[in-house]
């Protein structure tokens, strides 16, 4: 639904295989040799994890590797970049959890 | 304009303009003391977003340093790394 | 054994490695992407000639190009630090360490961020994000945007996403201030618009590039700014109006936007709401030399190339023996002239690597073709940029060939 299909200059989008995957304990469809970011955009999924410390919701920023917000734990991996990942069939994607820093509060408490 | 003190220049670190500022100006410090004071460039990216932003406030907070003055200093790795491929070797 | 390692399969780089395969080079080139074409990928505008540069095709063939001369093009790589190590370049990468001889650096460009409240939220975006979700990965990126910065990367790819069929409402500059810089200035900003008017954007720029000379001129043109914009292409180009703060809950719902005058000041109680549900910053480009720096390789800050870059001469060699530079890395330009230098610096290492025959002869033509090629660019990110490219060849005469020359002279005395 979020494909952008048929396109003037490029023409139509090539049919690829679908696969399947999790995000957060839940399955979504993806195309083949497509990153994980991707993917989960074309299925409406913008938030790909929450700040360790302070919980705020992060998407993708830059898309090419640099920015590092869009860091997803993929198979028991962590801080994978979600934009440069291949998403593959049966991936278990997460986001990250949060982690309050306890040391830094106690200092800034001093 | 009202909430510039709350805009977050490092997003990794969550630190915020006015945090850099007050911090710039009080030590009249270099971009690197600034980094290590504030933990701004310090997150998981390395900078690579916030870097050129905070070598402005250190530009705009300390008289008479320009950005043709701020060294471009870059520390290894800059890309995350895991200890299993260091050292590794392939042809 | 490899003998060069070129860092980025963009335009620089695999016009570079093709260039060393040529020549009889083994040749390797690592891309952290998935697929090889670097900011090609993305590219997409029709040429004054009404033929469209189309520049998923031109990494296609490119990429055919250096795999048919035996190039290994391995994507999905990351280099985390370079050093030299017993005369040979040592690269570590995520899927471990390569050495050869030589290294072609051709990383391109980051891009400058616009930092404003709620730019965390997810659906703000840098404006290169979404050209590569929309023409490379085919996913829209929404169905409502908004664009702050108004700027040459801007209006090539707000074409780009009208073309795929993606809404953008309109363009707005950043809020003026100490982050923007002169990006939230209206005068400034119609000032670097008219400077780049090869390129306008409407009839109405285009005919600012000849009116607009002085800056009364300019201040006045602003003034009659007509208050509902310019239409590009059907979305309003708002250069009166700044982004005061993204708003949104879980994501982006919406841009805060007030009235500005000329110089950028906000109009007190003018502040409106536009809904959105994704929101593009557009910064504009900077070159990514980190891996330059981590080897060592000196800097100089050249604005009109577009920040720092590292010291190099116009066949793209570095200070640093064996190293050699290539494409924005090198000061931001268009993609034609990153395959340019690209050449230009392949043949530099084959001279380098002792390649005879006629080396030198494709070497000075390849050095002409550059300038050949940045004289016709139909998109110059920096109007200034023979200036920039002079100050730091002249620097490098300074610094290194003088230097060169005088400790052969008294080695020939």
């Amino acid at each position: 639904m979020n494909r952008i299909i048929n396109h003037p200059i490029l023409g139509k989008s090539e049919d690829r295989k679908r696969i399947s995957f999790t995000f957060n304990d839940k399955t979504y469809e993806a195309y083949e040799n497509e990153t994980i970011a991707a993917a989960l955009l074309a299925n409406g999924v913008r938030t790909l994890r929450v700040h360790e410390e302070s919980g705020t919701p992060r998407g993708f920023y830059c898309n090419i590797g640099h920015c590092m917000e869009c860091r997803v734990t993929v198979n028991n991996q962590v801080n994978i970049r979600a934009c440069l990942t291949v998403v593959e069939n049966n991936m278990i994607v997460e986001s990250g959890k949060q982690h309050p820093n306890i040391v830094k509060r106690m200092v800034e408490q001093q | 304009m009202n909430n510039i003190e709350s805009v977050i220049i490092c997003r990794c670190e969550e630190v915020t303009y006015g945090q850099l500022l007050s911090t710039a100006e009080k030590h009249q410090c270099t971009a690197r003391e600034l980094k290590l004071r504030t933990r701004a460039g310090m997150g998981f990216c390395g900078g690579r977003t916030c870097r050129v932003t905070v070598d402005r406030i250190v530009e705009s907070a300390i008289p008479n340093i320009s950005q043709a003055e701020i060294p471009l200093k870059y520390q290894p790795p800059i890309r995350p790394v895991s200890f299993g491929t260091v050292g590794d070797n392939i042809e | 054994m490899t003998d060069v390692i070129v860092i980025g399969a963009g335009p620089a780089g695999l016009a570079g490695a093709i260039a060393c395969a040529q020549s009889g080079l083994k040749t390797v080139v690592i891309d952290e992407f998935i697929k090889p074409g670097g900011r090609l990928l993305g590219q997409l505008h029709e040429k004054p000639s009404g033929e469209w540069w189309n520049g998923i095709k031109e990494s296609d063939r490119l990429t055919k190009e250096a795999q048919d001369l035996s190039v290994n093009i391995r994507c999905g790589v990351s280099v985390y630090n370079l050093e030299k190590e017993a005369n040979k370049w040592s690269v570590h990468t995520n899927k471990g360490t390569l050495s050869a001889s030589f290294v072609l650096i051709a990383t391109g460009a980051a891009e400058y961020p616009i930092p404003l409240p709620g730019w965390t939220l997810p659906g703000v975006m840098s404006i290169g994000a979404a050209q590569v979700m929309t023409n490379v990965h085919r996913v829209q990126v929404g169905k409502k945007g908004i664009i702050i910065g108004a700027n040459i990367l801007a209006f090539a790819i707000l074409n780009e996403l009208q073309l795929a069929g993606i809404h953008v409402e309109r363009i707005v500059l950043p809020e003026k201030g100490p982050l923007s810089g002169k990006a939230g200035v209206p005068n400034e900003v119609l000032k670097s618009l008219t400077d780049a008017s090869k390129l306008a954007p409407s009839s109405f720029l285009r005919l600012g590039g000849r009116l607009m000379k002085s800056d009364g001129l300019r201040k006045m043109a602003i003034k009659f700014f007509p208050k509902n914009g310019v239409k590009m292409n059907g979305t309003p180009l708002l250069l009166r109006k700044a982004a005061v703060e993204i708003i949104g809950d879980q994501q982006v719902e919406g841009v805060r936007v007030a009235d500005i005058d000329a110089e950028g000041k906000i109009i007190l109680g003018s502040e409106k709401i536009y809904e959105a549900d994704f929101v593009c910053i557009a910064g504009g480009l900077y070159p990514l030399a980190e891996l330059a720096a981590v080897a060592g390789c000196p800097f100089q800050y050249i604005p009109e190339l577009g920040g720092h870059v590292p010291h190099h001469s116009e066949i793209m060699e570095t200070p640093l023996d064996g190293l050699f530079v290539a494409g924005n890395i090198t000061g931001i330009e268009s993609g034609k002239v990153a395959m340019a230098q690209g050449t230009t610096a392949g043949y530099s290492i084959a001279k380098r690597a002792g390649k005879g025959g006629i080396i030198d002869d494709l070497l000075q033509q390849a050095v002409q073709n550059v300038r050949t090629v940045r004289e016709q660019a139909a998109i110059q990110f920096h109007p200034e940029i023979n200036d920039g490219r002079k100050k730091i060849y002249e620097q490098w005469e300074e610094l290194y060939t003088k230097k060169q020359n005088e400790y052969d002279d008294v080695k020939i005395g």
